[in-house]
């Protein structure tokens, strides 16, 4: 399980004169749903392009089961991908676009392939469906038999390029558990590109932040989103209040900082700010996740006091802004005393002591991240 | 009312159509049951001889020689049309521009003086002649004119144009992914060529055979400038039966002949692209 399947070694790739990966160094185990996850236009598609073959890398290696393949043609390398568009051929029927990697392998007979098609039909439940064309059916179905057609070949890996982005909300949803299920039946490796955190969240065993053609963190869901190692991993992952803070002293894990007018205590368990002991001032960023925030209207000891100026009602939860000395803080409470929030209340803002992460002010370093326990 | 109303701006177009081509056509269509006196002039008199004059083994023959020259053209020109497009296609945006005005450059110059270039070319005074003479090659002209051959490559040479631009229509609008996927999932350039591109620009190719076999059925002046009377094509029977022959009705009920022609091929066509979305005028 933990055998390293995949090796991605200092990739570089330039398109004309823009650098697109950038020392792109990743290795990935045999059987994980892993996931590229980042804005659009980071590189991650990219990446997903380099190891399926269609585009070539300028430096570095990329090793398949400890061999290198980066000079392999797409048809040479064992592994296959799901296009965003499915890129299903649209002149052969569903059996026939199913059948076309063994066929055209010439690798096994034709029952064979009857066969495997079978098989492969009944993972994506579309048993029955052999004789339709592409263009006959729904977007979902679409995307089992682009699914089917891609697994047939057995591959190493299964490459899947935001497959999810054309399908309405429900129907992603569903999708999202289907496909973390097919991975657990086939136990085929998967790498799946997105730019929805919530896909990747709910998917994966292990997230990959890219950004700028950067890898920003590697680790589980949880990691990631509790203990984000970079700013911009903070900003990306979950919503958050992202603020400019002081740090006026420190103890071990305990800073006592000022965000405007206000002086709190926070415990971080990431000594990556480190005090300046001079002046006993740094500056930092202080990120903390809206939705593990909390309005109460009595003191609270380690909270900010500040004025309620928008509430937002958006159905299970309400966003309410809340200005703490001229910076606005967002919080998400989900059950709620709608009613009793007023604009121009004068509230006291606290958090759990989870949410918030104090970070570096540049984003230059990356923070060593601890695994948490 | 409403009905008319919706319809008002189709009007002009239904003038045009009803102006120009209904009516001459319906009036082929009844001089081609009509006969002619000696002198020429049309005898109001209902007859089926031009039609059944057409079953002679000489204009059957003539049938069959327009149409192995339009079927011929069809293939050559496919055969050096497709690879054209195909590249053309693949080109960046400025030099894709720039080739396909130099393939559409030649419609700005007269067909008939482009006909007369290759009489100049392949003459037996003629450039190629000349140059094989003087290289030592040849010790004779050698004879290429007023040959099938000439007027099938003047005929090609004209309608080459269409072949290219039908093909590189289909070839543009095809979906590179697919060819990506055709890879991904094992295939190699050429199995990829053939079981992908090949049929997804299927209908391009049927389009284009048709913009060409259509008028190479038709076209008489090239036949008559590179073919000499050597090759008699429908174009120029018809032609010669309504001038030099004096008559109309004649060339009037070979004209429907060659319009059933056409039509049989445009049929063809139809059942080709059935299953695709494509279409001749698109």
């Amino acid at each position: 399980m933990n055998e390293q399947l995949l090796c991605l070694k200092k990739i570089n790739k330039f398109f004309d004169n823009s650098h697109i990966l950038k020392d792109v160094t990743l290795d990935i185990r045999d059987g994980e749903f892993i996931t590229l996850l980042g804005p659009s236009g980071c590189g991650k598609t990219t990446m997903l392009r380099c190891i399926a073959g269609l585009e070539s890398i300028d430096s570095g290696d990329i090793l398949l089961n400890g061999e290198s393949i980066k000079d392999l043609a797409p048809n040479k390398r064992n592994v296959n991908t799901v296009f965003q568009n499915y890129a299903l051929f649209p002149h052969l029927n569903v059996y026939d676009n199913i059948a076309y990697g063994p066929r055209i392998k010439k690798s096994v007979g034709e029952d064979e392939i009857k066969k495997r098609v079978t098989e492969m039909l009944e993972l994506v439940r579309m048993q029955g469906y052999e004789k339709r064309m592409t263009d006959q059916m729904s977007g979902g179905q679409r995307q089992r038999i682009a699914i089917a057609r891609a697994l047939i070949n057995k591959p190493d890996i299964l490459l899947l390029d935001e497959p999810l982005g054309a399908l309405d909300l429900k129907l992603r949803k569903y999708m999202q558990t289907e496909l973390a299920q097919l991975q657990k039946q086939t136990k085929t490796t998967f790498i799946y590109v997105t730019h929805d955190q919530e896909e990747a969240l709910n998917m994966s065993d292990r997230i990959v932040i890219i950004n700028e053609g950067e890898v920003q963190q590697v680790g589980t869901p949880k990691d990631v989103y509790n203990n984000s190692g970079n700013l911009f991993v903070a900003d990306f992952i979950g919503d958050r209040n992202i603020k400019n803070v002081e740090v006026l002293e420190q103890k071990d894990n305990f800073y006592k900082i000022k965000l405007g007018n206000n002086i709190i205590n926070i415990k971080c368990d990431r000594s990556i700010v480190k005090c300046n002991k001079d002046n006993g001032m740094a500056r930092a960023v202080l990120a903390i996740h809206m939705d593990k925030m909390k309005i109460s209207y009595d003191e609270i000891p380690n909270s900010l006091y500040g004025e309620i100026t928008f509430v937002h009602y958006a159905g299970s939860q309400i966003r309410t802004d809340v200005n703490v000395d001229g910076q606005s803080i967002t919080v998400i409470e989900y059950q709620n005393d709608y009613d009793n929030y007023n604009i121009g209340d004068k509230v006291y803002v606290s958090w759990e002591e989870t949410g918030a992460l104090l970070l570096p002010e540049e984003d230059g370093g990356r923070g060593t991240i601890h695994e948490k326990n | 009312m409403k009905k008319i109303k919706q319809n008002l701006p189709a009007l002009p177009i239904l003038a045009y159509l009803i102006i120009l081509v209904g009516i001459p056509l319906l009036l082929v269509v009844i001089l081609s049951f009509l006969s002619r006196d000696n002198l020429g002039n049309i005898i109001f008199e209902f007859t089926l001889d031009n039609y059944k004059r057409m079953f002679d083994s000489v204009y059957l023959k003539v049938f069959l020689n327009s149409f192995l020259l339009a079927i011929f053209t069809g293939l050559i020109t496919l055969f050096i049309g497709y690879p054209v497009a195909y590249f053309t296609a693949g080109l960046n945006q400025k030099t894709r521009s720039l080739v396909i005005m130099l393939i559409m450059l030649p419609f700005w110059i007269s067909s008939l003086l482009r006909t007369y270039g290759w009489s100049i070319l392949l003459g037996n005074d003629g450039l190629i002649n000349n140059i094989l003479m003087f290289l030592n090659i040849i010790d004779k002209p050698l004879n290429m004119m007023y040959k099938f051959g000439t007027v099938l490559t003047g005929t090609a040479y004209m309608l080459i144009p269409f072949m290219i631009i039908s093909i590189y229509n289909s070839v543009d609008k095809l979906d590179r992914s697919l060819l990506e996927a055709s890879y991904d999932l094992g295939g190699g350039k050429w199995k990829t060529f053939f079981n992908i591109t090949l049929p997804l620009t299927m209908p391009g190719i049927a389009r284009g055979f048709t913009l060409v076999f259509i008028p190479a059925l038709g076209l008489y002046f090239i036949s008559d400038l590179l073919g000499g009377g050597n090759n008699m094509f429908l174009g120029n029977l018809i032609n010669n039966m309504a001038t030099r022959g004096r008559n109309r009705p004649l060339a009037s009920a070979f004209a429907i002949g060659m319009i059933l022609l056409v039509l049989l091929v445009l049929f063809i066509y139809s059942r080709v692209t059935k299953n695709n979305k494509e279409s001749l005028y698109q």
